[in-house]
């Protein structure tokens, strides 16, 4: 047990009488890179978000460390140091590049009733951060994030993670809509993050981008998990399309065209 | 990497920093700004007696009334909602703190408190449908706004209720007390204003209550998965919009030495356009205390100098409607061009 940082066992979930996970038991190793592969309502998202404590699983239990974790809200998941970078929306856009870093985290100066924000750690944390992620060089800290692209917001949100120290950071689509060169620093933060001691969960639809990153690959269909130990270095590209189409699959040659055919 | 190194010892700005003047005018509040001195300028000059004391006391004494309720909708609307039934509230405090009190069923400071709590109940009411029921606040405010009229004319069975019996009380000496300074004669509640406006302005810029109210409004779900309580932070706003409108009523109905459970009807609207022009985002997320209590100033003053020009009083709200689609039309053009430069 011990040699995961996570494990979820025997999980559920209905929304209503619809089944969308069905007794997933999947698992998490230290300073590991797992790529979530499934094809649309496969249940990747689902699973994510009971990790992430966005909604709860109907049956089953979550370990950490190997002692049982109750995750029921997202402060539990952060509190537990997991950390979800969804697409788009792990930013508020209006709001600077400090404020961002710290929403939810905000450092206290003085008084505690007056709860008055730390303006001067945050500035200088934000800085040095911005540095040591090195995509974003000569960008202020107080810049909004609406006036950055999308591969520098994505460098943010993945600051945000390595600066709290979050043990297991998910990331749901993190190069959608990005440039080669962009995509190409965004896998190099989420190796970096591995590196550094963390353990990742990838999502993607770009099958190739996954291939590039991941330690391993575990594949969800129809809410269950159809392969959990895929290793990326022994299997192509076209098996893995295969496993996550499944033998119902009309023609596997049309598959090799890529899995994101569905309409998302 | 050295470029920055250098920078944080303290050497000139990186490239991409504008100039200290550019950062000024990007400001929010400089629009409203420059449109409230425009405005001071041009009926000062047409109608000196415009900027006497007698006529900027008496633009005062309801501007900051008006101002109380606009204070707090502005965070409000930064957390994205919005508060309809400010007007209703302002009408129905009044005549129920007076009722309480005309009745004899309590002192004039426990209907006081009274109110303030029923107020506050009013404001969790529509917290509540808000943000676990999850309907629009423009609908939820909507229903309140009918309600809480409809109660204060039922209350009332529609005629005013007595105040005068008010003088001498200290309540209504340190809520609305009249002061005279030289030419000048002010009323308490200008106090109550600045400080409201200071300590929320503190509460938006500097706290995290502040920045949790910005990406409430700004993006709730980002919000929720960082660990914000959305819920709790439109809640508590919704309650505070709600207690300022009672205890603004309530100054007024000293003021003018009338309760009226007609009175503060639009007053919403009005409240809403002043945080608009004064620089808010209707989408919310993004907005100023010191642009709203220049939009405040921007609207109230205009009125009075509408009138002393001779417009008549009537074709004011053609001219807020217009400075509205000024303002909205300078924000858009503004935001365009901070999107085009980022």
């Amino acid at each position: 047990m011990a040699e995961e940082l996570v494990r979820m066992e025997h999980i559920s979930k209905f929304y209503g009488r619809v089944q969308a996970l069905r007794d997933i038991t999947v698992g998490v190793r230290y300073q590991e890179i797992v790529g979530l592969l499934g094809d649309n309502g496969a249940g990747k998202s689902t699973l994510i978000k009971i990790l992430s404590g966005v909604v709860q699983a109907t049956s089953g239990e979550i370990f950490l460390h190997g002692r049982k974790a109750d995750i029921r809200t997202t402060t539990d998941a952060i509190a537990c140091g997991i950390e979800t970078i969804y697409q788009d929306s792990a930013l508020v856009p209006q709001l600077s590049i400090t404020r961002n870093l710290f929403l939810g985290r905000e450092p206290i100066k003085g008084f505690r009733l007056f709860n008055r924000m730390d303006h001067a750690l945050m500035d200088q944390a934000a800085r040095a951060l911005l540095l040591q992620v090195g995509v974003i060089k000569d960008i202020p800290p107080a810049t909004a994030i609406s006036a950055l692209s999308g591969g520098e917001r994505q460098a943010v949100a993945i600051a945000r993670a390595l600066y709290f120290d979050s043990e297991l950071i998910i990331l749901d689509e993190p190069t959608n809509n990005l440039g080669v060169a962009e995509t190409r620093s965004v896998l190099n933060f989420v190796r970096n993050a591995r590196d550094t001691g963390h353990s990742c969960i990838l999502i993607a639809h770009n099958i190739h981008h996954v291939f590039q990153v991941v330690d391993r690959i575990v594949v969800l269909r129809h809410g269950t998990v159809v392969a959990d130990d895929v290793d990326p270095r022994k299997t192509s590209i076209e098996e893995v399309e295969r496993i996550i189409t499944g033998p119902d699959a009309a023609e596997p040659a049309e598959s090799s065209r890529g899995t994101n055919r569905g309409l998302e | 990497m050295l470029k920055l190194v250098k920078v944080e010892a303290g050497s000139p700005l990186p490239v991409r920093r504008p100039s200290r003047l550019l950062r000024l005018l990007a400001r929010p509040e400089v629009g409203p700004l420059i449109l409230l001195v425009l405005e001071l300028s041009a009926f000062g000059t047409i109608r000196p007696l415009y900027l006497s004391p007698f006529n900027i006391s008496n633009v005062l004494d309801f501007t900051v009334e008006l101002g109380l309720i606009a204070l707090p909708t502005t965070l409000l609307m930064i957390a994205g909602e919005f508060d309809l039934s400010v007007g209703s509230v302002f009408g129905f405090s009044a005549v129920l703190m007076w009722t309480l009190f005309n009745s004899g069923a309590t002192s004039l400071g426990l209907a006081f408190v009274i109110t303030l709590a029923v107020a506050g109940g009013i404001g969790l009411i529509n917290g509540w449908f808000v943000t676990q029921v999850k309907v629009s606040s423009f609908l939820v405010t909507l229903g309140t706004l009918l309600v809480v009229r409809g109660a204060a004319l039922y209350l009332t069975q529609g005629f005013p209720q007595r105040t005068w019996s008010a003088a001498g009380s200290r309540l209504a000496a340190v809520l609305a007390g009249e002061i005279h300074i030289g030419r000048f004669h002010i009323y308490m509640s200008l106090f109550w204003f600045i400080a409201a406006a200071i300590v929320l302005h503190y509460v938006l810029a500097e706290t995290k209550t502040g920045n949790w109210i910005q990406a409430a409004g700004g993006n709730p779900s980002s919000a929720l998965a960082r660990g914000v309580n959305v819920g709790r932070t439109k809640m508590v706003l919704f309650v505070l919009t709600a207690m300022m409108a009672a205890a603004s009523g309530i100054i007024s109905s000293i003021r003018t030495s009338a309760a009226n459970p007609n009175s503060g009807t639009g007053y919403e609207l009005e409240v809403i356009a002043m945080v608009v022009i004064g620089g808010t985002a209707l989408t919310g997320g993004r907005g100023t205390i010191i642009g709203t209590v220049l939009g405040i100033f921007i609207l109230r003053s205009m009125h009075s100098g509408l009138v002393m020009i001779g417009v008549p009083g009537l074709a004011y709200e053609i001219f807020v409607g217009a400075i509205i689609l000024a303002m909205v039309a300078l924000q858009a053009w503004l935001d365009r061009r901070q999107q085009a430069e980022g």
